[in-house]
């Protein structure tokens, strides 16, 4: 679905823009000659915004007498494609980057620093929430411009749980005690589906229960710190006790990105973790109805679903998420040129046409795009938690900064194969636990904080 | 032979030079100097010695993937062998359509490994009402609920295996019918007029026919299977936990997510002293056969 350019948003898109005319605001650098770019954006599984963004390049592109070259990664191959491009000294000119990549690219050396360039547009998109900013700056210096959240919400079956008068988790333990009420595993339903896999709706979740938690394995200076604590006990209890426990499919273990999504919406499961995207199939489900009794059902399961915040813990609601940031490489053979695209698609009027197109899970991290997006967030119930996504947000490595140690213990697994190893090989929680914080200590050992 | 003639045949081997110097002495030579550096991706490479080695050594999720490496590689070749040798005796036996069969049977062997991945995925799924195993169980009356094949560490083992399976015993089967047919008619009218059964003649007559084709044909599998990782990527990522993680996903995770590719290329490194001894056996069988 196309969304207009409503009266208020232009409104505040144009009062947006003369004020900052009338107060002088410095401006992105003027691009002069004609540009030839290469930017890389992220390919969800939502169609039209990956569609938006590439038609709001080409819009700077006219506008400047340029070319922008769009190209895509997937969550699948983004590591592939920055490591073989950073190796053959091929990268673009301007990058979308995950939650930790701008720590490790910029550790490489492989991005500009942006720190000026910064401040001068943030009069133009807007200011950083405080949470959000560890993951743009390196050693005090800004090398990523974050421009939107990807964020996971705890979804839920209204219905189910209304049924067995639960009432709606807003904790990992409230959630596991719901999953308890309602399973039924004789039937094929289960409480809960969560999955210690390797993609982000394993290592994501298991951020977040451990930050919720109070469990980090980093201090607030990004050095190693042990996670063989009582509170880190808890969390790898409750990670393998909804398995144990049989709360959840017996497959559940191998499932990979689509897992959660399919089980949820043939409601095989009450609860599970995921990004909007199980939104937009319910919406587009509705739309592709075959008769009314078709049209009926899909409408039922749109209202009965419910994106919730995601679950907090004894310390807090603390989301990891991924946080999508442009970062300019310094191969760029125009950065000028580079800047002033970040700019153009930083503007709170591009970002909220392209947040328009994404059914929810582009969720705008500058105030300005934030302030101007809540319009379109209170759509509904689901749609004003998702509105919410950068409240909540931590990144890799809380409390401390996004170093590439903290993004090596993500991507390394260990944060999801040591539930796996009590799960499987059946292993007692505190060896897991040994296991993972020994893996830790040597990733922090090997590349320091 | 002539100086001007040493000169030309100097001039025409040149472009061979170059090619196995560019496309295989040069990239084996890199692969093993970077497994003697910390060489991280995007940051220049340090000699480190056999650093890299010692840490494999130590390494329990390495031992693990040698344990699943090898458990993999034994099972997919046993059954491609067996399998494999039975769909040459059918075929051998048949006379008519036996083309047509013989294309049948290549059709694993030619379809994409991805999709052939994807496919058994499906087949071992525990979705409900989606998984081919579960659906038929269930629906049979056998099952009430369906069976996560993959989710513990034997099943998941075992479906790569099947899949990898099903991919590769055409190569085995086709490789053994030309081998059989080879095998002169004369020695199994001889070896039937001395009251050879038929066990007896499979036994005392087409194995020891086979031997070198068998030998080619394994250990040619056992390079492409221990190196394999599609199958296993596209069905378990080497899950569930660690459980299918072999050389090369394992090398492959280091490399690219963990971005150390010294640590990455010294996994592969590891199975180059089998590799180069499959090779020369293979390379001893080809030439005595052609001598």
């Amino acid at each position: 679905m196309r969304h207009r350019v409503t009266r208020r948003s232009f409104l505040v898109a144009t009062a947006g823009a003369s004020a900052a005319l009338a107060l002088g605001v410095d401006r992105a650098p003027a691009q002069k000659k004609a540009a030839s770019l290469r930017l890389w954006i992220l390919k969800t599984y939502v169609e039209p915004t990956n569609k938006a963004i590439e038609a709001s390049a080409q819009r700077w592109a006219q506008k400047n007498g340029g070319a922008v070259t769009v190209e895509y990664f997937t969550f699948e191959d983004m590591q592939t494609k920055y490591v073989a491009a950073i190796e053959n000294k091929n990268t673009p000119d301007v990058g979308q980057l995950e939650t930790s990549a701008p720590a490790r690219f910029a550790g490489m050396g492989q991005l500009l620093d942006l720190t000026s360039f910064s401040r001068q547009i943030e009069g133009q998109v807007g200011k950083l929430p405080a949470n959000v900013a560890p993951i743009s700056l390196v050693g005090g210096k800004t090398y990523a411009i974050p421009w939107y959240i990807m964020a996971a919400f705890w979804y839920v079956w209204r219905d189910v749980l209304d049924k067995h008068k639960v009432k709606l988790p807003t904790t990992f333990a409230e959630a596991k005690k719901a999953a308890e009420a309602v399973n039924r595993p004789k039937d094929n339903f289960y409480g809960m589906g969560q999955s210690w896999n390797r993609t982000a709706d394993g290592y994501g979740v298991m951020q977040s229960l451990m930050y919720s938690t109070g469990v980090g394995w980093a201090t607030r200076e990004g050095k190693y710190r042990s996670i063989k604590t009582p509170a880190m006990q808890n969390v790898m209890r409750w990670a393998t006790d909804i398995y144990k426990e049989g709360l959840q499919p017996p497959d559940t273990l191998t499932w990979t990105g689509s897992g959660n999504n399919e089980n949820f919406i043939a409601k095989n499961i009450a609860q599970t973790s995921n990004g909007p995207s199980i939104t937009y199939a319910l919406e587009n489900a509705v739309a592709k109805a075959t008769d009314a009794a078709d049209r009926k059902k899909k409408e039922e399961a749109l209202a009965n679903h419910l994106a919730l915040p995601h679950p907090g813990g004894p310390d807090g609601r603390r989301m990891w998420a991924i946080a999508m940031s442009f970062g300019i490489f310094k191969n760029s053979k125009d950065p000028e040129a580079a800047m002033s695209l970040v700019a153009h698609l930083l503007s709170p009027e591009e970002t909220l046409t392209v947040m328009r197109d994404s059914y929810g899970q582009f969720a705008p991290v500058l105030d300005k795009a934030r302030a101007a997006s809540q319009e379109y967030f209170n759509k509904n119930e689901n749609y004003r938690t998702f509105g919410k996504a950068a409240e909540w947000f931590v990144p890799t490595g809380w409390p401390g900064p996004v170093t590439a140690a903290a993004a090596e213990v993500q991507a390394s697994n260990v944060l999801t194969d040591a539930p796996a190893k009590v799960i499987v090989d059946k292993w007692s929680v505190d060896q897991a636990i040994d296991w993972e914080d020994k893996k830790i200590k040597e990733i922090y050992g090997s590349l320091g904080a | 032979m002539k100086r001007g003639d040493t000169g030309a045949a100097a001039l025409f081997l040149l472009p061979l030079l170059v090619l196995v110097v560019g496309l295989i002495a040069y990239p084996f030579g890199r692969a093993i100097w970077l497994s003697l550096t910390d060489k991280l991706v995007g940051y220049p490479e340090r000699f480190v010695g056999l650093r890299n080695y010692e840490y494999l050594l130590r390494d329990d999720t390495f031992h693990e993937v040698v344990r699943n490496t090898l458990v993999f590689t034994a099972g997919s070749l046993a059954l491609k062998t067996l399998t494999g040798l039975a769909m040459a005796l059918v075929l051998n036996a048949v006379w008519r359509g036996r083309n047509v069969f013989r294309g049948l049977f290549l059709l694993p062997w030619i379809t994409s490994t991805v999709i052939v991945a994807l496919t058994w995925r499906w087949m071992f799924d525990a979705f409900p009402g989606r998984g081919f195993f579960n659906s038929v169980l269930i629906d049979a009356g056998l099952l009430r609920r369906p069976i996560a094949f993959m989710a513990d560490p034997a099943g998941a083992m075992f479906a790569v295996i099947v899949a990898n399976w099903w991919r590769g015993f055409p190569f085995f089967g086709v490789c053994y019918l030309a081998g059989m047919q080879a095998i002169p008619p004369q020695l199994y009218d001889a070896a039937s007029v001395d009251g050879a059964g038929a066990w007896k003649r499979f036994r005392y007559v087409t194995l020891p026919g086979l031997r070198h084709v068998m030998i080619v044909t394994l250990v040619l599998s056992f390079i492409l299977t221990i190196n394999d990782f599609n199958i296993i990527y596209v069905m378990t990522r080497g899950g569930p936990g660690t459980a299918t993680q072999v050389f090369a996903t394992y090398s492959y995770e280091v490399a690219f997510n963990q971005l150390r590719w010294g640590r990455g290329v010294t996994i592969s490194i590891f199975l180059v002293p089998v590799l180069v001894a499959a090779i020369a056996l293979v390379s001893r069988y080809l030439l005595r056969e052609r001598e």
